[in-house]
């Protein structure tokens, strides 16, 4: 397999699966912002927050405002955490990749990328854009199901696995974060009342609250669901899930045995832990910690694969 | 509304699907008759769902002059351009005669040169073509073949003679298209071929899989890529389709790279990985910047070398664009009968060269008639179409001709043959050619009709998808087993 195409796989995977969250994460928020009184700590900005896109943010818009925070998470072509940006360049990927993945992904990428560009001007009208941010995660869906099912299990495909999950443990790391705030000692009252609701959103933003329910009953504390997001080992979505995975996948491609040391170091540190126990700010600065370990591992795979010392024999 | 076929009138042009105003042809009868029977919004909703399908599946082109955009998608009418198997068995035979006899010609003026000593061609004939490539010289690939993908134009004029109008030797694009205008017509018009037997297209890419492969005889399964310029360029799409369609790696020069030993390799994530065939769709002039333009950044250094001391395959050969020359066009007939010693089966259109003087006054004299091409243009650059041109026009080809007359040929303006096509309100004729591919390897294969483009343009001759063209499924139906009413 061609560094060049690893390289492009590797990020059409990270980008689909960064599209797909990006549209639960916004979905859900709306919804628990529904929820929540307005003087709740939990805003708009949070969402901008869970991004690190802060600075970005404040360089084009001066006003908070759901309105605002929307154009620049989904629509703003600047912001490169925006949707538009990853799914643009997913299809770009997708694109410069036609040779090696199923034929029909391209088609679905593009009916993707032509269906948001379409509804982008609609954003501002709530309901337009939950129904946008659906049908977004389905086409997601249906493209990893396109290579499930119609992928050999080949380079490209380990690729693939090995992006989604980096890219999934970075996003539950970063949710994870935002859960810090409602541990928070010092949390207001309005908050405080709100716990079980937040608590159950959070499950929602990873997709996890059915299967936790079918673990832990309709116990939803702060305890248990940072265990089952963080420890869970049949959840495809906890941290230890992806970055089992991770390992999983990276194993069968060509000298990947440093590779592979780096990612069980970080498993192993992560499971040291008993995050159920330990303070709000502890959370938050491992949470900060892991994800400078998930980047530096991608630095890693980059340079093991896709930018070689190609000198010649 | 009147009915979109009401008006219908081909007038002086042969049609492609009529026999008059009235009248379908013997192999158009069931087609036009499904076609005319369906009201105009059931008509029109077909037109737009295979918009919306060429919009969804991505099939683009690029035309240069709209900067920026690499997403005009693929201009497309949804009625089918017909050709009775009868007429095509022949044209067939035609075109393997005729890439037979330039691949003989190539293969002989960079080796022995007999046709040049024999007073068939003249060498400066040979030598102002701007595909000679002097590096290629003394080279032998398999079986004699450069040019082993090929795309000749062929044109009809109103007597319903089928020409060929130029031989597209150098990097022929348009298969991708005929492959997917293919599938679209499947998916927006599924029922007519349950009342034609029509013949399938979709196999080009194991035949030239097959092809490729065969330029390696000494490998039982070579390594084989295609090599393209990248996303900009505009038959990106076509490449991309191709690799994944063939099974070819689709790369670009900066993957590929010549080792100490003389051999190609690509850079893979297991290290350096050998490659034994490349279909290369960059020009000649970017192949190797070691031979040829050395502010190429898209060629791999000492390729050439590595092609040379069959290290590696290249197709089509460097060098065969020679023969992709609207001067040395014009003795491809006497090539046939001097390599083959044969008639050719499918004429030329009637050229006139300026570097004959008979022929110079002649064509200075009827400029307004005429159609004039400089020998090294493709996509219909650079030419004069005398009817359609203004004065200011003509007076500016006359002083080009006078200046260089070795560089440019005429031609007589062909009354091309029309097509029923899709025009917004209503079907009318519009003019179309057709672009049938042929690979050479240790065997011949054609495709079963090729790529119709058709110049959507009331009265426009020009066909070319860069200048605004369309284009349409073109069918082979064999009218032997139309039999009764089925």
């Amino acid at each position: 397999m061609l560094s060049r195409v690893a390289e492009r796989v590797y990020w059409l995977a990270r980008y689909l699966e960064r599209v797909e969250n990006t549209a639960r994460l916004i979905n859900v928020h709306t919804g628990l912002l529904m929820d929540l009184p307005r003087e709740a700590e939990i805003d708009w900005f949070t969402l901008v927050s869970i991004f690190d896109a802060d600075i970005f943010y404040h360089a084009s818009y001066e006003q908070i405002s759901e309105q605002n925070v929307m154009h620049f998470l989904l629509a703003d072509t600047d912001n490169p955490m925006a949707l538009i940006h990853s799914l643009s360049a997913l299809r770009e990927n997708a694109r410069t990749s036609l040779d090696i993945l199923p034929e029909e992904t391209w088609e679905q990428v593009n009916e993707l990328y032509l269906l948001v560009k379409e509804e982008l001007s609609a954003l501002s009208n709530r309901r337009r854009r939950q129904n946008l941010l659906l049908a977004i995660m389905e086409r997601c869906q249906t493209i990893w199901g396109i290579f499930t099912n119609h992928m050999s299990r080949n380079h490209a495909y380990y690729f693939l696995q090995s992006a989604k999950h980096l890219e999934r443990a970075d996003m539950t790391s970063r949710i994870l974060e935002m859960a810090s705030l409602l541990l928070k000692e010092n949390r207001s009252d309005p908050v405080r009342a709100f716990d079980g609701l937040l608590w159950t959103h959070l499950l929602r933003a990873l997709s996890a609250q059915q299967m936790y329910t079918r673990v832990n009953g309709s116990n939803v504390s702060a305890g248990p669901v940072l265990d089952y997001l963080i420890r869970d080992t049949a959840f495809p979505r906890s941290l230890f899930f992806s970055l089992s995975a991770i390992g999983r996948y990276l194993s069968p491609l060509p000298k990947a045995e440093n590779l592979l040391s780096v990612q069980k170091q970080i498993l192993q540190k992560l499971l040291q832990t008993d995050h159920s126990v330990i303070p709000a700010e502890d959370i938050h600065r491992r949470m900060d910690a892991l994800q400078i370990q998930l980047a530096a591992l991608d630095g890693q795979i980059s340079a093991q694969w896709f930018y070689p010392d190609h000198s010649v024999a | 509304m009147t009915h979109l076929w009401r008006d219908y009138d081909p007038g002086a042009f042969y049609d492609e699907l009529m026999v008059d105003q009235h009248q379908p042809r013997t192999f158009s009868y069931r087609l036009l008759d499904h076609l005319q029977s369906m009201r105009n919004d059931a008509f029109n909703q077909r037109v737009a769902e295979s918009e919306i399908e060429i919009l969804e599946r991505g099939v683009t082109f690029t035309v240069y002059s709209d900067a920026g955009n690499i997403d005009r998608a693929w201009p497309f009418d949804i009625i089918p351009r017909i050709l009775a198997k009868r007429e095509w068995d022949c044209t067939e035979k035609g075109l393997i005669q005729r890439i037979r006899a330039l691949n003989q010609f190539i293969d002989d003026i960079y080796n022995d040169g007999h046709i040049i000593q024999d007073g068939i061609i003249p060498e400066d004939v040979v030598m102002q073509s701007k595909g000679y490539r002097p590096q290629c010289r003394n080279m032998r690939p398999a079986y004699g073949v450069w040019a082993h993908i090929c795309g000749s134009d062929l044109v009809r004029d109103d007597h319903g003679t089928l020409y060929v109008l130029e031989d597209n030797l150098r990097v022929p694009s348009g298969v991708a298209y005929m492959l997917e205008n293919r599938k679209t017509t499947k998916r927006v018009l599924p029922e007519l071929f349950k009342l034609l037997n029509i013949s399938p297209v979709n196999d080009y890419p194991s035949h030239l899989a097959a092809m490729l492969a065969s330029l390696r005889p000494d490998l039982a399964s070579p390594n084989m890529v295609l090599l393209t310029p990248g996303i900009y360029n505009s038959a990106y799409f076509e490449h991309a389709s191709l690799a994944q369609q063939a099974g070819l790696t689709l790369l670009e020069g900066a993957d590929l790279i010549v080792g100490g030993d003389g051999y190609v390799y690509m850079k893979t994530i297991h290290g350096l990985e050998k490659v034994d065939v490349i279909y290369r769709r960059i020009d000649d002039d970017f192949i190797d910047p070691l031979a040829f333009r050395d502010d190429s950044t898209l060629g791999i250094p000492g390729i050439m070398q590595a092609w040379r001391d069959g290290k590696v395959a290249i197709a089509n050969a460097p060098g065969c664009g020679v023969a992709d020359d609207k001067v040395i066009y014009a003795y491809v007939p006497e090539m046939i009968r001097y390599y083959l010693n044969e008639e050719p089966i499918l004429p030329n259109v009637p050229t006139f060269l300026c570097r004959n003087p008979d022929h110079l006054r002649y064509v200075l004299d009827n400029l307004s008639e005429l159609v004039v091409k400089p020998a090294n243009e493709s996509g219909g650059y650079g030419m004069l179409v005398g009817p359609h041109s203004s004065e200011d026009k003509i007076a500016e080809f006359r002083n080009l001709i006078i200046n260089d007359p070795n560089n440019y040929i005429a031609q007589p303006t062909l009354k091309l043959s029309v097509s029923p096509t899709s025009c917004g309100d209503k079907i009318a004729p519009r003019h179309v050619d057709l672009r049938p591919f042929i690979l050479s390897g240790d065997s011949h294969y054609v495709t079963p009709g090729g790529l119709t483009r058709v110049a959507l343009v009331e009265g426009s001759l020009i066909v070319n998808s860069s200048q605004g063209g369309g284009s349409k499924d073109t069918w082979i139906v064999d009218e032997a087993l139309l039999g009764g009413t089925g």
